[in-house]
């Protein structure tokens, strides 16, 4: 048998001397609120025409006001960042008071004084220590904003895609050639743009994004099904028949790949990872080689990518800022020169794609490497692990 | 970061038991499916809100002032049930929904605009007159509404936060009869926002259920009894009465729960390791 450790008796002496602490802390507060002053760090009251005062400075970091209604209506409270709403105590009744605690960043605010039609106050949050190390700690709750909205991406872009593919095979059902090969275009966009995520689901992606070129017997072979061989069929072979089973499937692989997407668990670790690697993949890939081989629009599926790839590396940034600020401009340069420069070469409307200068794809793939090393940094500064 | 450890490790041992559930830990990742369909709902109710106001401004614009009036409250309905963030945009919450009583002049004053004052000309005034910029400006106002709430990252606290909000909402605002004192209307818009609570509080439901069995089901039995109320008041075309017909005993019921399920709703945030 062995004696607890000194160290259990240090903590339990440690968290009865937090318990005392934490007690006479409730007892403070406690004499504080019966009186007439406040406990919060900031008084305001609201009269008929003003806020009392009306220029307030506070320190970052979390930051409660108590807000006493001495106006005869009832008013909101709000503290803005232009347009945005930071924090909001509404409805507070003649002569009563509401406190509000929140979470503020250096910075200017304006603040509500009751009426509309009443000018209002400012609220000036100063830098502090408290305000940068919130700012700086990486925390699974600064993630969860950014997850919900890439999954909503995914269950949106997953479903126009379904849309788009849908489309597709009508206009070839009506033997359109013409208007099947406009809805292949736009169908491969909302694909691309989740690409990032989608192709990790190999068994679909084999179906929906098959290429001749892997495939022993070429565009001959049974296993060309999907995009490229309605492609194929569109814009090598000039018709859309026989095309009606390729696109009846895709368009029932692509459903099975957006019920998937919707399902998908994502944590901090994926959306760090898949832009990163999305971006490296097509500055090897399809920059240098092109994809569509057969209707040449590479470059609009490149932009489709890049808005992809610029949707997640937005959604990192909001985490990124306050972390690393100078990583966070150096992505959104990299991400800046990528599109500017991809839309310079769509602007000198190359009739396919194999048209545009091997300088031009070079320099292409260049931005892309670039951006995705930028990218990679991510994961040490904000990573969880 | 060890120091900081060992202060909450200390923290959670000196208040171990008692405090347990007040204080949450960290959030945890699944809260992200709970978040990202409650973004999809409001995607919905903001195009319908597109659509819907389309249908009541065209109403305004060609005169037809019965069939404005008769738009008017199931149009509000998809701006109410979301506006923990349609309210995230101040500016457009004020031109859209705000009441004569936020101005100077009241319904005088040259900026009061939006649903309440196009509410004012056709049942105050009986007329469509001079209603169609207001009309332009709504539609206006809504569309961008749908344009940047499509484009913003949804902060996890205002959604969660969002339930209690609203139940404050109808408590402040809906079971007085404030809001639509012109049309009468506020029971629809009470039933919206209550839809749009009971929403958030069924996305989150089965995060907490497992560890909160009292706490969900007081709130799914508050719930349904405010549903029970209000569906006596419900008209045959499947929207509500006039606000003059519910009764005091009823009001005061409403007013219990409604103050019972805010109160209740405002916890969710802590239970989340949101607070």
């Amino acid at each position: 048998m062995t004696s607890p450790s000194k160290g259990i008796y240090l903590a339990i002496a440690g968290a009865a001397v937090l318990a005392v602490a934490g007690g006479a802390a409730f007892w403070y507060a406690t004499q504080r609120n019966a009186g007439t002053q406040t406990a919060a760090d900031q008084l305001v009251t609201v009269n008929a025409t003003t806020c009392e005062p009306n220029a307030i400075t506070v320190p970052g970091g979390r930051r409660s006001f108590e807000i006493v209604n001495a106006s005869d209506r009832p008013i909101e409270w709000e503290i803005l960042n232009g347009v945005m709403v930071v924090a909001e105590r509404e409805n507070i009744a003649p002569g009563f008071r509401s406190t509000l605690e929140v979470q503020l960043a250096p910075g200017e605010y304006a603040i509500t004084c009751g009426l509309l039609s009443n000018p209002r106050g400012t609220l000036t949050v100063t830098p502090s220590d408290e305000a940068a190390a919130a700012a700086s700690e990486v925390t699974l709750r600064k993630f969860l904003g950014p997850l919900s909205e890439y999954r909503v991406y995914l269950v949106m872009q997953g479903n126009a895609a379904v849309k788009a593919a849908e489309a597709l095979r009508d206009a070839i059902t009506a033997n359109d050639l013409e208007a099947a090969r406009e809805a292949w275009h736009q169908a491969r966009l909302p694909y691309r743009r989740i690409e990032p995520l989608a192709y990790r689901f190999s068994d679909l992606e084999e179906r929906i994004d098959a290429r001749a070129a892997y495939l022993a017997g070429r565009e001959q072979d049974p296993a060309f099904i999907g995009y490229h061989r309605i492609e194929y069929g569109l814009f090598a072979e000039n018709r859309t028949e026989g095309l009606a089973p390729f696109a009846d499937a895709l368009v029932a692989d692509l459903t099975e790949l957006a019920a998937r997407l919707k399902q998908a668990p994502l944590d901090p670790g994926l959306l760090i990872e898949i832009p990163g690697e999305s971006a490296l993949q097509i500055a090897q890939g399809q920059i240098p080689q092109g994809e569509n081989l057969y209707a040449g629009n590479d470059l609009q599926d490149l932009a489709a990518s890049l808005e992809g790839i610029g949707k997640l590396a937005g959604l990192l940034r909001q985490v990124v800022a306050g972390v690393d600020p100078a990583l966070d401009k150096v992505i959104e340069q990299d991400m800046q020169a990528a599109e500017a420069h991809l839309a310079a070469i769509a602007a000198e409307a190359h009739p396919t794609y194999g048209d545009v200068p091997k300088a031009a794809r070079d320099a292409l793939a260049a931005d892309l490497t670039r951006l995705s090393e930028s990218l990679r940094k991510l994961q040490p500064a904000i990573g969880m692990n | 970061m060890v120091g900081h450890y060992l202060k909450t490790t200390a923290l959670a041992l000196a208040l171990g038991g008692w405090a347990t559930g007040a204080m949450a830990a960290d959030p945890s990742l699944d809260l992200v499916e709970p978040l990202a369909e409650y973004k999809l709902y409001v995607a919905e109710n903001t195009a319908k809100l597109v659509e819907d106001t389309t249908a009541f401004t065209d109403a305004v614009k060609a005169g037809d002032v019965e069939k404005a009036k008769s738009l008017f409250a199931p149009t509000r309905t998809s701006y109410e049930k979301i506006e923990p963030i349609a309210e995230l945009f101040s500016d457009l919450d004020v031109s859209i929904d705000a009441r004569a009583d936020d101005y100077e002049q009241a319904e005088q004053d040259p900026d009061f605009t939006g649903f309440h004052r196009i509410e004012y000309g056709l049942w105050e005034q009986g007329s469509t007159e001079g209603l169609a910029e207001y009309a332009d400006k709504l539609l206006a106002d809504v569309k961008e509404l749908d344009a940047r709430i499509n484009g913003l990252t949804f902060p996890p606290e205002v959604v969660v936060g969002g339930a209690a909000v609203l139940m404050e909402e109808v408590a402040a605002t809906k079971i007085s009869g404030e809001e639509d004192r012109y049309s009468r209307t506020d029971l629809w818009d009470f039933d919206a926002n209550f839809e749009g609570a009971e929403k958030i509080y069924e996305l989150l439901r089965p995060l907490i259920a497992d560890d909160e069995a009292d706490f969900t089901a007081k709130v799914d039995g508050n719930f349904a009894a405010v549903d029970e109320v209000l569906e006596k008041y419900r008209s045959a075309d499947g929207g509500f009465v006039s606000y003059e017909e519910l009764t005091d005993t009823d009001r005061n019921a409403l007013s219990a729960k409604v103050n019972t399920l805010a109160e209740d709703l405002a916890t969710l945030r802590g239970k989340l390791g949101l607070g």
